[in-house]
């Protein structure tokens, strides 16, 4: 990629079920405060433990919130000159699954309260935006929606553009990963010998990504991209495609493996993921960065994952804080550099990795302005 | 910001049928029963699609405004009628199937982007290929709609076409373009989310050198 702008997080916002807005988020993150419960509203003769939203707003008035809260951070006035680009692996099923579990019947479903590009035309109705993009590789969705606001701003295409990750949700998210046999009863233990699957969860989050360095900015500095090209759920078994996504980032971001101080790592809790991606980090950073999953906390929440981990690595270069794993009892990888405990630490830079069905890999590269 | 991006057409095709695409010769490029049977209706159109633009390897970005809508229709009627999802329905239901597909059986392993942007989505698969070709490669920008559901005659009231897609093999280039293209042409026929690409796939001439700019 030929880049020359540099590019940077300048404002966020975020709605999780750990939290109503980033610093809540994150102190749960430290302190263990899972937002992830128990619940059978979704099928009542199974009892997942899934991430829910408090449900104060309906999921298009949150969306509008945590848009107009970024805006209120930033020294823009507003978004008329501003790329928007979604990632949303679900986009309006569930406004779909609502009338036609009601009906039962397609002539009630609205086609453009349906597909993925609903969310953009919800905020295009509140904000106007010069132009908007949605993105939608399931949980990779808002990842790839960072790395292309990355590639447009290094560029020179745009000069601001806001990603928001956004997913709610559904009987068939909830219920899909349950036909799959991966869902706990319990919060996640990402990189356990005795994990038993993740939580699905929903969330929004928004990041203001611009080329003019501001106050508390944080810096994207590369985006790696990869296709596995193996299997539509699982991933190579020693984790191929999320090595090479890592080592683009790297080589995108001028970056040796040894500048890497923290991997956010996908860490979903389920078998495949965890195992492969463990082997992947062991392979590729010989000199052991500490890794965590957030999982446990946020729970998994699919096209909004890669949006939200953004911010999450974005406070902990702000707050020079290295989140635990919690829950974790006996770490299957012995290689992988992972803590039970908060670490108070000199971070310069972080990665986040983001996977999804069908071998889609992302990884992202974070650094602190010193 | 009004960037605007010039790229060569190199190869382009495009498919559709009144319900269902016939002839994708999905046998022969697909020899696997199996792996034959896992297809979606989208990932055998995009395998087509592929072949017969010639591209086997690189960069994909692919649209799609309703995704894989058979896979998303099983599910809602498991639900409704309270039984079990099937996981092979979820496993395609998410947009990026079908090149995920395609991927697996070309084995692909660059980077793929899947764009779903309602009527906008060929435009926008036109800006994200324009923005991606400025690092110098040879892109594949595909977009399908598989529409053919039990009952989508009480959702869809204009469309004719109800399985459509369109590829364009594109690359960078300085030459002026030679095509015009608008970027959401209504056609009672086809889905807006993919006339403009249609719209420039028809203009193209063989043995000619085929250009059109990317507003960004």
């Amino acid at each position: 990629m030929n880049t020359k702008n540099r590019v940077y997080i300048t404002a966020t916002s975020s709605v999780t079920c750990a939290g109503e807005n980033n610093q809540i988020l994150f102190q749960n993150i430290l302190s263990g405060k899972t937002g992830i419960e128990q619940d059978t509203a979704y099928f009542f003769n199974e009892t997942p433990a899934i991430g829910k939203l408090e449900a104060k707003d309906t999921f298009f008035d949150a969306l509008i919130s945590q848009c107009q809260n970024v805006l209120e951070n930033t020294q823009i006035e507003n978004y008329k000159e501003t790329l928007l680009v979604i990632g949303s692996s679900v986009g309006g099923m569930k406004t779909t699954e609502d009338v036609f579990i009601d009906t039962g019947d397609y002539a009630n479903i609205d086609p453009d309260k349906h597909h993925i590009q609903v969310i953009a035309n919800c905020l295009n109705e509140a904000f106007d935006f010069y132009e908007d993009v949605s993105f939608s590789t399931a949980c990779t969705s808002s990842a790839n929606a960072i790395g292309y606001a990355y590639e447009v701003l290094s560029k020179g295409l745009y000069t601001n553009v806001l990603v928001v990750g956004a997913d709610s949700l559904s009987q068939t998210t909830v219920g899909g990963f349950l036909s799959l046999g991966v869902l706990s009863s319990n919060p996640c233990r990402p990189f356990d010998k005795n994990r038993d699957g993740m939580n699905v969860s929903e969330a929004i989050a928004c990041l203001l990504i611009e080329t003019e360095l501001k106050e508390g900015s944080v810096e994207v500095c590369g985006v790696g991209y990869s296709s596995d090209a193996y299997h539509m759920t699982h991933p190579k078994p020693k984790g191929e495609g999320a090595y090479n996504a890592m080592q683009k980032a790297l080589k995108e971001a001028n970056l040796a493996t040894d500048d890497i101080d923290y991997i956010n790592a996908h860490g979903t809790g389920t078998e495949a993921n965890d195992s492969a991606e463990a082997d992947a980090i062991v392979s590729l950073f010989p000199d052991k960065p500490f890794v965590g999953s957030t999982k446990s906390i946020t729970g998994h929440t699919l096209g909004a994952a890669g949006a939200i981990e953004a911010i999450i690595c974005s406070m902990v270069l702000e707050k020079q804080m290295m989140p635990p794993n919690h829950f974790l009892q006996n770490q299957e990888n012995k290689a992988l550099n992972l803590t039970n405990e908060s670490r108070d630490e000199n971070i310069q830079y972080v990665m986040s990795n983001s996977f999804a069905f069908g071998g889609n890999n992302c990884s992202l590269i974070f650094g602190s302005i010193k | 910001m009004k960037n605007s991006v010039r790229l060569e057409v190199i190869e382009s095709a495009y498919v559709y049928g009144n319900n269902e695409i016939e002839d994708l010769n999905i046998k022969e490029l697909v020899p696997k029963m199996m792996t034959r049977r896992r297809l979606t209706r989208a990932a055998k159109i995009a395998i087509y699609l592929s072949h017969k633009v010639l591209f086997s390897k690189g960069r994909i970005v692919y649209g799609s405004s309703f995704g894989e809508l058979p896979a998303t229709a099983s599910i809602l009627n498991a639900i409704s009628a309270k039984e079990s999802i099937s996981p092979t329905h979820f496993q395609n239901s998410v947009y990026n199937t079908a090149i995920s597909y395609l991927s697996i059986l070309s084995k692909n392993e660059e980077e793929l982007l899947t764009i779903s942007s309602g009527d906008k989505t060929a435009s926008n698969v036109l800006k994200v290929g324009a923005v991606k070709a400025l690092d110098g490669d040879t892109l594949l920008l595909l977009v399908t709609e598989t529409l053919n559901i039990d009952g989508i005659d009480k959702v869809n009231v204009c469309e004719q076409y109800l399985e459509c897609a369109v590829a364009l093999k594109v690359q960078l280039t300085q030459r002026a373009p030679t095509l015009k293209y608008s970027d959401m042409l209504k056609d009672s026929k086809v889905p807006t989310s993919m006339t403009a690409m249609m719209d420039i796939a028809k203009q193209c001439e063989d043995n000619k050198m085929n250009v059109i700019e990317v507003q960004l």
